[in-house]
């Protein structure tokens, strides 16, 4: 059997590591240590490129709610509940795509653990309303102290997100007469988990667009 | 029988079929994709939600090493879910959805990297010339050294990094996420043929790219060496 050079086996060493392996080139491999080390450090680099997945990590929570507000402000996701929760939600979901993404601040970590664990309570609270709603008094002091602050920068998008405050206000408002009348409904407070979410991101974008102003 | 968007898949390890095997296993009780397509074409929000769990990683993942910037990998991400979910009610099964999905997040990187660049790129011009007329170029005479034992999670995706976009995206979509050449010329709009030659021309210039990396650490360990010997003969 002839063997063929190595400039000859670089030219088929694409078809060898999609699987073709002829006689010559086989004998080529087996002769000349180079071009085995070429294959050996090739065959090397595609057994590790899985290990590159391994660890990937999921994309952040906000990149969904955003793309989900999104989604139904087109219309292009309907959302199902007695209440007709798509023409009451706040609708500013433009404005997410408008104002720069949200440094999450410490501050607000700390509202959407409390949001978190808020909604992971014990059904047994969902009698009690209080402790949730008490959540909103957070919320209430952290836009107090973040309007007023973004209000000095005087910012082009101010007015934008004082209206969006506005609807967002209006919106928990709504959540939270549903969950009054119905302690027990989940939908119920799971949009009610949604709007505090909405404002502590408002809340956010409002702290961000503060700082970079400044 | 191979169904229409039922691509077989190359696993690593084991034997998996279906699209859904390049996505997050269904658990008992979850909603199986083809119902999760059926619904969201209804505009069922959980649906959409379901779709998204299920393939968010993987999309999240290729724009990330793509761009290698996380900002620009979540927006890269939400814009590709973005025009997937406003055509959903045209999908009809032709290809596996993951493909579909994919065609649209490679599509969108790949825009985004043309307006970085400020210049239009077809599938050749994101790679490097010199590579794109003869055969992989070969270091004859440097010294016989190979990888093996050298390449390891962190070194390997630093040289991935270093790609041009139309390598690494088939690289990335071929060697780490699994697809077929058949796919990947489905999702690229290029040739099976092509997507073999762009594969084979990723993987020598990682290798070159891997060589450069142990030489500049060998280096680096000598220099080390010598200065920590030097300092112990003054003392």
């Amino acid at each position: 059997m002839s063997t063929m050079e190595c400039n000859e086996f670089m030219e088929q060493l694409g078809p060898w590591m999609e699987g073709e392996r002829h006689g010559s080139a086989r004998a080529h491999v087996q002769s000349c240590p180079e071009c085995r080390s070429f294959v050996t450090d090739l065959e090397a680099i595609q057994a590790a490129a899985p290990t590159l997945s391994i660890a990937d990590p999921e994309p952040p929570a906000r990149v969904w709610a955003v793309l989900r507000n999104q989604l139904v402000d087109e219309g292009v996701i309907r959302e199902q509940s007695g209440i007709d929760w798509q023409r009451d939600r706040p609708r500013f979901a433009g404005l997410f795509t408008r104002v720069p993404r949200p440094a999450l601040a410490g501050a607000y970590l700390t509202l959407l653990v409390l949001l978190g664990f808020g909604l992971t309570a014990p059904v047994m609270q969902q009698t009690q309303p209080a402790p949730t709603f008490a959540l909103a008094a957070e919320l209430d002091h952290a836009e107090q102290t973040t309007v007023s602050s973004f209000d000095s920068s005087k910012s082009p998008v101010s007015a934008d997100l004082h209206e969006n405050l506005e609807i967002v206000d209006h919106y928990i408002a709504l959540c939270e007469k549903s969950v009054r009348e119905e302690p027990g409904n989940d939908v119920a407070r799971e949009y009610l988990y949604q709007a505090y979410q909405q404002k502590a991101d408002l809340l956010s974008m409002i702290t961000e667009r503060g700082d970079s102003n400044q | 029988m191979q169904l229409p968007g039922q691509l077989t898949h190359r696993s690593y390890g084991c034997v998996l079929t279906g699209s859904v095997a390049r996505v997050r296993r269904t658990e008992p009780g979850e909603m199986p994709e083809a119902e999760a397509i059926r619904l969201a074409q209804q505009g069922d929000a959980a649906a959409f939600e379901r779709l998204y769990r299920l393939h968010s990683r993987r999309v999240y993942s290729l724009c990330l090493r793509m761009v290698s910037n996380v900002a620009e990998a979540e927006d890269l991400t939400q814009e590709a879910f973005l025009q997937l979910f406003r055509k959903i009610a045209t999908f009809r099964g032709e290809s596996a959805f993951s493909t579909w999905l994919h065609r649209l997040a490679v599509n969108v990187v790949l825009m985004k990297l043309r307006k970085k660049s400020g210049n239009e790129m077809s599938l050749e011009q994101v790679t490097e010339p010199d590579e794109e007329a003869g055969g992989p170029r070969r270091d004859f005479g440097a010294p016989d050294l190979t990888l093996a034992g050298s390449i390891d999670r962190v070194n390997l995706q630093r040289a991935v990094e270093q790609l041009p976009p139309g390598y690494k995206t088939v690289f990335v979509l071929h060697d780490v996420q699994g697809y077929e050449h058949n796919e990947i010329a489905e999702i690229m709009g290029c040739s099976i043929g092509n997507s073999k030659s762009q594969l084979h021309k990723a993987r020598v210039r990682l290798r070159e790219l891997l060589h450069e990396a142990v030489r500049a650490k060998a280096r680096e360990e000598r220099k080390a060496a010598g200065t920590a010997s030097g300092s112990s003969g003054e003392d």
